[in-house]
């Protein structure tokens, strides 16, 4: 979670304070709760949702305005919204970087009654096990044969139906489902069930293709 | 708070000497809305399905992503929204969430582009899916579902993918159908919107789409009904043998209403048969049932029929009530351009026009009130555009017959 402190900091002073990446990332960590790694700075980077570090010397070096970016991708990233989504977002002012922060990080006055429905709403049980019903029907996608789902969230008890792997597909939204799939001993490919996959084709190829080419630059980046 | 019945037959009596014709008109009245402030709207949980098949690129897509914003600016963080959109692939662009801040949906609208061919209903699968996911018993579910185009990938059978929204209908998420521009088939749009218990809209130009949001909106906020039916039972060796309204039937064999909202009436006209009858003898028991955003369980209201009974010449004498005569021929005008319809479809544009000559013809009998004249002023355009373009005479009969058995939304005016 942001505190109001770090956003009256950070308003108060637009550019001095300045971090390696290491710092950096400890400071957005401590922020966010959650472990940032470098890959996920550099990744952000590339797709130019962060700007570009500064240099000093031979050494990156990060500002304020990097880690508000930071704090607003993770931020919205963690709701569920996809890097593309959040692009336009990241790349604001610095004022306008801050007012979303902050608009996302207020405690909403009616937030008690929006949150998830009692997860054992009787209705939302029927209506989530029906559409399953509806999914399973169709042919045959392609998660399923990819792999099995992991856990689903404790949030969203599995309905009464069973939910196999069978009855998922890729269209169904439960974002809060991944499958896995091992592709080689030690390397596993983790899949949001809201990811779609080009059907088999040519554009299936061009898809695999792109992935690849992320794939090699991560590996580059990393060595 | 409730709503009301009310029975206004053609004709005051029936015979007590000889078998009786009775058209009646039965009208639901909704409650008139609570003092201003004194009550909020209730959340609403939508999920906006989207077209972006090849066919919705240029302007189309763009005014969809305009309205799309709009529609996130109108809710507020009591409501939850989520936006799918669909070609041959689904893609879940924001998930369910509350509209705390619509600039985080309008971003993610903003990269919306066109792509490939028309899952349709995959699209309302995934966008049902997130609903469901947050379905509040106590508020307002539904999915919006906008397509220009036909359904050529996946399940694209018409009845099929009707009889699969009702299904979720049964289970309180209901489904709108907005159809848009000149490609998209209407017959499906309105066999989703009425299965869904949701609003039938043609838009011609993605320019009304902002207003059709805003309207849906206003309708989803002044709700007191859902899964409106209304069931009829002849009593006595009476026998209902019409209803003018084309309305969907329910498992239990009622007829299905429309939802009820604040301030509107709904008429359904119906005929029933009767043999000579005795007097303060019940016709009819009608029951009208419905699901209210606030109250748990089934809510029912049940009238008893009965009207004065008199001798078969005394009747011939009665005038007949102008108003239900003009209801009844209003409701008997929105069916006959289902037969026009089928007329088109067979390619006899001949036989579609002298159906469509034939309600104005008794539509020129009647008092020229100014519902009359409005109809009958929407039938010679009908005639004249049928000769120039059959599609889209074609598409505003199937909206204008469906008036009066689902909530079909009309624009400004008359198809702008």
């Amino acid at each position: 979670m942001v505190d109001s402190s770090l956003l009256s900091l950070a308003a108060a002073d637009g550019s001095t304070a300045l971090y390696g990446l290491d710092e950096l990332l400890a400071v957005a960590g401590e922020r966010l709760g959650e472990e940032i790694t470098p890959r996920t700075v550099r990744l952000y980077a590339t797709e130019g949702l962060i700007d570009r570090p500064g240099k000093v010397g031979r050494r990156a070096v990060y500002g304020q305005r990097h880690l508000l970016q930071l704090l607003l991708i993770r931020s919205l990233a963690r709701r569920g919204l996809s890097l593309t989504a959040i692009a336009p977002l990241a790349t604001c002012s610095d004022g306008v970087l801050l007012a979303q922060l902050r608009q996302l990080e207020e405690p909403s006055a009616h937030q008690a009654s929006l949150e998830p429905m009692e997860a054992s709403s009787a209705q939302q049980q029927e209506a989530l096990a029906y559409l399953q019903s509806l999914q399973s029907e169709r042919s045959p996608s392609l998660l399923p044969l990819l792999g099995s789902p992991l856990s689903s969230s404790s949030a969203s008890p599995s309905p009464r139906r069973s939910l196999s792997s069978r009855s998922a597909g890729r269209s169904s939204a439960a974002s809060r489902r991944w499958h896995r799939f091992s592709l080689a001993p030690g390397m596993e490919l983790h899949l949001s069930e809201t990811a779609s996959i080009p059907p088999a084709g040519t554009r299936r190829e061009a898809w695999l293709q792109r992935l690849l080419e992320r794939l090699r630059e991560q590996l580059d980046s990393e060595s | 708070m409730t709503p009301s019945l009310h029975f206004r037959p053609l004709r005051p009596a029936v015979a007590a000497d000889g078998a009786t014709t009775l058209d009646l008109m039965i009208t639901v009245r909704s409650p008139e809305p609570p003092a201003a402030s004194t009550k909020q709207r209730p959340g609403l949980n939508l999920a906006l399905v989207i077209d972006r098949s090849g066919s919705m690129a240029g302007s189309k897509l763009s005014h969809a992503r305009k309205a799309a914003r709009f529609l996130a600016g109108e809710l507020t963080e009591r409501d939850r929204l989520a936006i799918v959109t669909f070609d041959e692939d689904v893609n879940v662009l924001v998930p369910s969430q509350p509209v705390r801040d619509p600039l985080l949906f309008i971003s993610a609208i903003n990269t919306i582009d066109a792509g490939g061919c028309t899952a349709l209903f995959d699209g309302w699968l995934a966008g049902a899916t997130q609903v469901a996911n947050q379905v509040d018993p106590q508020g307002l579910n539904r999915v919006l579902l906008l397509s220009d185009g036909q359904a050529n990938e996946g399940l694209t059978d018409a009845d099929a993918i009707a009889a699969k929204v009702e299904g979720l209908t049964q289970r309180g998420i209901s489904t709108s159908g907005f159809g848009l521009g000149s490609g998209f088939d209407e017959d499906l749009m309105g066999a989703v919107a009425a299965a869904g218990d949701g609003t039938l809209a043609q838009i011609e130009s993605p320019k009304q789409l902002a207003d059709l949001y805003a309207s849906e909106l206003q309708g989803l906020a002044s709700t007191v009904g859902r899964k409106v039916s209304l069931g009829i039972r002849a009593k006595h060796g009476a026998e209902l043998v019409d209803v003018l309204n084309d309305l969907p039937q329910t498992t239990a064999g009622n007829l299905q209403l429309l939802n009820l909202r604040y301030g509107q009436e709904l008429g359904v006209g119906v005929r029933l048969q009767l043999p000579a009858w005795a007097p303060n003898q019940e016709i009819a028991s009608v029951r009208l049932a419905w699901d209210a955003p606030d109250a748990e369980g089934r809510q029912e209201l049940i009238e008893q029929l009965t009207l004065p009974v008199k001798p078969q010449a005394e009747l011939d004498g009665l005038e007949a009530d102008p108003a239900v005569a003009e209801q009844l021929a209003l409701l008997q005008a929105n069916r006959e351009r289902r037969l026009a319809i089928e007329e088109l479809d067979r390619g006899d544009l001949h036989a579609a026009l002298a159906s469509l000559a034939a309600i104005d013809k008794r539509l020129a009998a009647l008092p020229q009130t100014e519902g009359v004249q409005r109809e009958r002023r929407l039938l010679t355009e009908k005639q004249a555009l049928m000769q120039q373009d059959r599609n889209l005479s074609r598409k505003r009969l199937r909206n204008e017959s469906l008036r009066s058995s689902l909530n079909v939304w009309e624009g400004d005016d008359d198809n702008g």
